[in-house]
């Protein structure tokens, strides 16, 4: 296994009797586009910080392509940073703005203009060089930002929420644009945002965390869909979280009673006893009233029915359970508010976790 | 009560306009008549004439305080804006309190009163002042200097004192707008510290500090009180002759002369200073956010 | 280190020039309470006896009552000429408004030097004896642009819409005036007529040229300083420097805590417009 281009030991920080990063270990392959994602609070940006140089952990390391650098600088570390704002340097044209690290390094003039071409070409932005910051559009001065990043061939390219202040047409083209250098540099992109639906579409591996701990670190498929606990469930996607009781279990499959019901499920050696099951909204089906539809389906009330342009999105409160479902389902599930009807969904199309007494039931967004 | 404006909102500024234009535009341009005209006793009478100006350039004792005003201007100016600099920069960074309580110190500094404190510096640097009285008794004199008062050193330093606080804020207000991720962004390119003060802490007060810099020179050549008080004969300036020429010997033609003469190289001055930074493009540096 | 923004050497830096900024002012302060007529170390002891000399003389009182005179008539004179000057320009839209705001502001970009004796000779001219009154105007020459421009500042900041509804509910420019627009912008406009009592109380320079047989406080000061030396010059400066502070005070408070009420009352000030269509319409 090759050496990873960034890797973290033990990195905790604190501030006073706030712990914003308690003991993060994590390592990131060359060429990764990794994605710390969770709400704000959780760390996040303080470990991007700390691998930019910014802050100092309170203990543990960091190593970029194996050498130590906990201690230097930011100036000194082969990492560069796009912040949320575009922050270009009002008094220098883009050429300047670009070339700003090369002429503190006093490289040529030559060589400036010519690596500065290639960066704005990059970006899509070839011919920029004398324009002004104010001159440019938000979404343009952000490609200019990550161009003056890029220029100086980082390690890794750190990046804190930079789509955030975007419009958000302007925010999905912008998505394109960054998928599309990452692949043309072969760069490692650590990108942080609160955005999960950024986060998946970006990815090459996604750290689910949550104040301070990394709940989960995993291809977007994966964390989508077997999210190793409530909070990744609900924080990466929509999800519906039932409380239910496993009543029996083999290798490949469980039996699991949602108040009177039963349903048989895939899992994996899945444990007795009272567990979460997690349901994607896509993954539910809404059929016609019980009497009607017969079986042991759960029955329930639409409390609410939303047209989504691509199919609908159905509240449904479970008859005798006290739990509200989410469900979203193409065009020709037809039903109104008040309507009686029964749900459904597959069994390998939904995801067991185990449940302590200490956890809450989750509400779908 | 209906009362319609004739004219136009504008019609309100008519009283303070005509007061203006009666009081002070009209008073200029009379004095800058009076310069071509020939001086007597407290007034001025006919036939123009070149002849204030060229007693203004001839004898050595207006070249001598020409010399002496363009050196305490300078200087007073450096002074105030280098030692304004970093104190604008740790006040715009410092965090909270510390901020609070600096800022009201300056802010209160800047209250008082200016003949206050040219008798305050009077009082320090005379031979029986504080510096000299300190000295002694700690033993490192025997006898009090006397070149601390009365020549341009004393002036200098009145004048900067005067003038700092107003120079740090308007330092501190200039810099307002340069968040600290600016100076992140720099650092993260490779900046160690005096390279983000060259490159970008500089450029961006580059046209704020020069104003203020002009501000600071152009007063303080012009000043008479502190001369008067302070300078002794070493350290007479230009206003000083002015003031005597309008008051004490009532030759208004040659005193309108030299003050025509100072406010034509402050133009200059000022044209310089705007063409410098128009040229260097640093005179409009806006922020995007 | 967050960001290399923390310096200590600036810190030092700044420490030193707040030393130098009011390590003299401090001096004078602490000898106008000297015991003995001395003006340097060693320190005898304190006494009020200054003070006292000072706030007893005949002369010293003139002179405040004078400078009092003064910076009160040039208080409201700015006052009223600067807020119609200010809501004029501000309300319109005519071209002239650049070049009156230029000659606004022209009196600021004068050292105090070439204001007094062009005002001097203007008034000589017009055959003006120089008085109080020949002070007073050329104060208020001087002062016009600093209230000027807090002024415009605050009327510009006012929410247009406002007006435009009051006069959509048929208040005239003045009814419109006096009920939606003084109500919220009177604190900054009465702490900027502060600022300008205070800037003529201290005032000088110009003075000094515009001056006639009456004295005012820091003409007084100054031809103390040609003649006596003693601690009765500390005790007036130190009592002006207080002074000038509370004015000061008073006028930063007055306009924080009218932005601060303007802010909260926006939704409120409409509603003194219901009585004003009243009046217009009985």
């Amino acid at each position: 296994m090759s050496e990873p281009r960034v890797r973290m030991e033990q990195v905790s920080r604190r501030f006073g009797a706030v712990t914003a990063l308690d003991e993060l270990t994590l390592d990131i392959p060359p060429g990764e586009l990794l994605t710390l994602l969770g709400p704000s609070g959780c760390g996040k940006t303080t470990l991007l910080r700390i691998i930019a140089g910014f802050e100092r952990p309170s203990s543990g390391r960091i190593r970029i392509d194996g050498a130590d650098v906990t201690s230097v600088p930011a100036n000194r570390r082969p990492t560069n940073l796009v912040f949320q704002r575009p922050t270009l340097f009002p008094h220098l044209d883009v050429l300047g703005n670009v070339a700003f690290g090369m002429q503190v390094a006093r490289v040529g003039k030559a060589e400036q203009r010519r690596k500065v071409a290639e960066a704005l070409a990059l970006v899509r932005l070839e011919g920029y060089e004398r324009r002004r910051s104010h001159e440019l559009s938000g979404g343009q001065m952000q490609r200019v930002a990550l161009a003056r990043a890029l220029v100086n061939r980082p390690a890794v390219l750190l990046l804190d929420e930079p789509l955030s202040a975007l419009d958000l047409k302007i925010r999905l083209e912008m998505e394109v644009e960054l998928r599309r250098v990452h692949r043309e540099t072969g760069a490692t992109f650590v990108y942080v945002t609160h955005d999960q639906r950024e986060a998946m579409a970006l990815s090459d591996r996604i750290v689910v965390m949550d104040r301070g701990r990394v709940e989960q670190v995993g291809t977007p498929a994966e964390v989508y869909r077997r999210p190793s606990s409530v909070f990744a469930a609900s924080f990466v996607g929509d999800a519906n979280v039932l409380p239910v009781d496993v009543l029996e279990a083999d290798a490949t499959s469980a039996l699991v009673g949602l108040g009177s019901h039963r349903r048989r499920v895939e899992a994996r050696d899945a444990a007795r006893g009272p567990a979460w099951l997690v349901l994607r909204p896509e993954a539910v089906r809404v059929a016609g009233a019980p009497a009607d539809v017969g079986g042991d389906a759960p029955a329930g009330l639409v409390r609410d029915a939303a047209f989504r342009g691509t199919g609908f999105t159905y509240r449904i409160e479970l008859t005798g359970l006290g739990v509200e479902l989410k469900a979203e389902t193409p065009p020709s599930s037809v039903h109104a508010v008040g309507d009686r009807v029964t749900v459904e969904w597959d069994a390998s199309a939904c995801w067991l976790l185990p449940r302590g007494g200490e956890d809450e039931a989750a509400t779908p967004a | 009560m209906t009362a319609r404006l004739r004219g136009g909102p504008l019609v309100l500024a008519t009283p303070a306009a005509a007061g203006l234009l009666l009081f002070f535009v009209a008073p200029l341009a009379a004095f800058g008549v009076y310069s071509f005209l020939t001086g007597a006793l407290y007034e001025v009478k006919p036939p123009f004439t070149l002849g204030n100006y060229e007693d203004v350039f001839a004898g050595n004792l207006n070249g001598k305080l020409a010399r002496n005003s363009l050196v305490v201007g300078l200087l007073s100016a450096t002074v105030c804006v280098a030692a304004a600099l970093p104190m604008a920069y740790w006040l715009r960074y410092a965090s909270g309190r510390r901020r609070t309580v600096a800022l009201f110190l300056i802010v209160a500094s800047f209250l008082a009163s200016y003949l206050v404190r040219i008798y305050a510096w009077r009082s320090i640097l005379g031979e029986n002042g504080v510096i000299n009285r300190a000295l002694e008794g700690v033993g490192v004199i025997s006898e009090p200097l006397g070149f601390l008062l009365y020549n341009r050193f004393a002036v200098t330093i009145a004048l900067v004192h005067i003038f700092l606080s107003y120079v740090v804020l308007v330092l501190y207000a200039a810099l307002a707008p340069l968040q600290a991720s600016y100076l992140e962004v720099a650092q993260d390119l490779g900046a160690g510290r005096l390279q983000r003060w060259r490159r970008v802490v500089l450029p961006l007060v580059a046209a704020p500090a020069l104003s203020a810099f002009l501000f600071v020179f152009v007063l303080s050549a012009s000043d008479y009180v502190t001369p008067q008080f302070l300078g002794g004969t070493n350290g007479a300036l230009l206003g000083l002759e002015v003031q005597v020429s309008f008051i004490g010997t009532g030759d208004y033609a040659y005193g309108a002369a030299i003050a025509f003469c100072m406010l034509a190289s402050f133009v200059v001055c000022y044209a310089l200073i705007a063409l410098g930074l128009r040229l260097t493009r640093l005179d409009k540096v806006r922020f995007a956010t | 280190m967050s960001g290399g923004r923390r310096s200590p050497l600036a810190g030092t830096f700044t420490l030193v020039g707040l030393v130098f900024l009011w390590a003299p002012l401090a001096l004078m302060a602490l000898f106008s309470l000297h015991a003995t007529a001395s003006l340097s170390f060693p320190f005898e002891g304190f006494s009020t006896r200054w003070y006292a000399q000072v706030l007893d003389s005949p002369e010293v009182r003139s002179a405040a009552r004078n400078s009092l005179i003064v910076a009160s008539a040039t208080a409201v004179g700015t006052l009223v000429l600067g807020t119609l000057a200010a809501y004029g320009l501000t309300r319109s839209r005519s071209r002239l408004r650049g070049p009156l705001t230029l000659l606004f502001f022209l009196p600021i970009t004068l050292p105090g030097l070439f204001l007094g004796v062009a005002m001097l000779v203007g008034f000589r001219r017009a055959g003006l004896s120089l008085s109080l009154l020949t002070v007073t105007i050329a104060h208020l020459v001087y002062v016009f642009p600093f209230f000027f421009m807090v002024a415009r500042a605050a009327l510009a900041r006012l929410d247009p819409a406002l007006e435009e509804m009051a006069m959509d509910l048929g208040a005239d420019r003045f009814t419109t005036f006096r009920r939606v627009t003084l109500p919220q912008v009177w604190p900054v406009l009465v702490g900027a007529a502060c600022l300008a009592f205070a800037l003529s109380f201290d005032e000088f320079v110009i003075t000094f040229f515009v001056i006639g047989p009456d004295s005012t406080l820091p003409l007084y000061v100054w031809s103390s300083l040609r003649r006596t030396i003693d601690p009765s010059i500390n005790a007036i400066s130190t009592l002006l420097l207080l002074f000038t502070t509370l004015l000061f005070a008073i006028t930063v408070l007055l306009a924080s805590w009218g932005e601060r009420r303007r802010k909260g009352r926006t939704a409120e000030a409409p509603l003194g417009l219901v009585p004003a269509a009243v009046e217009r319409a009985g």
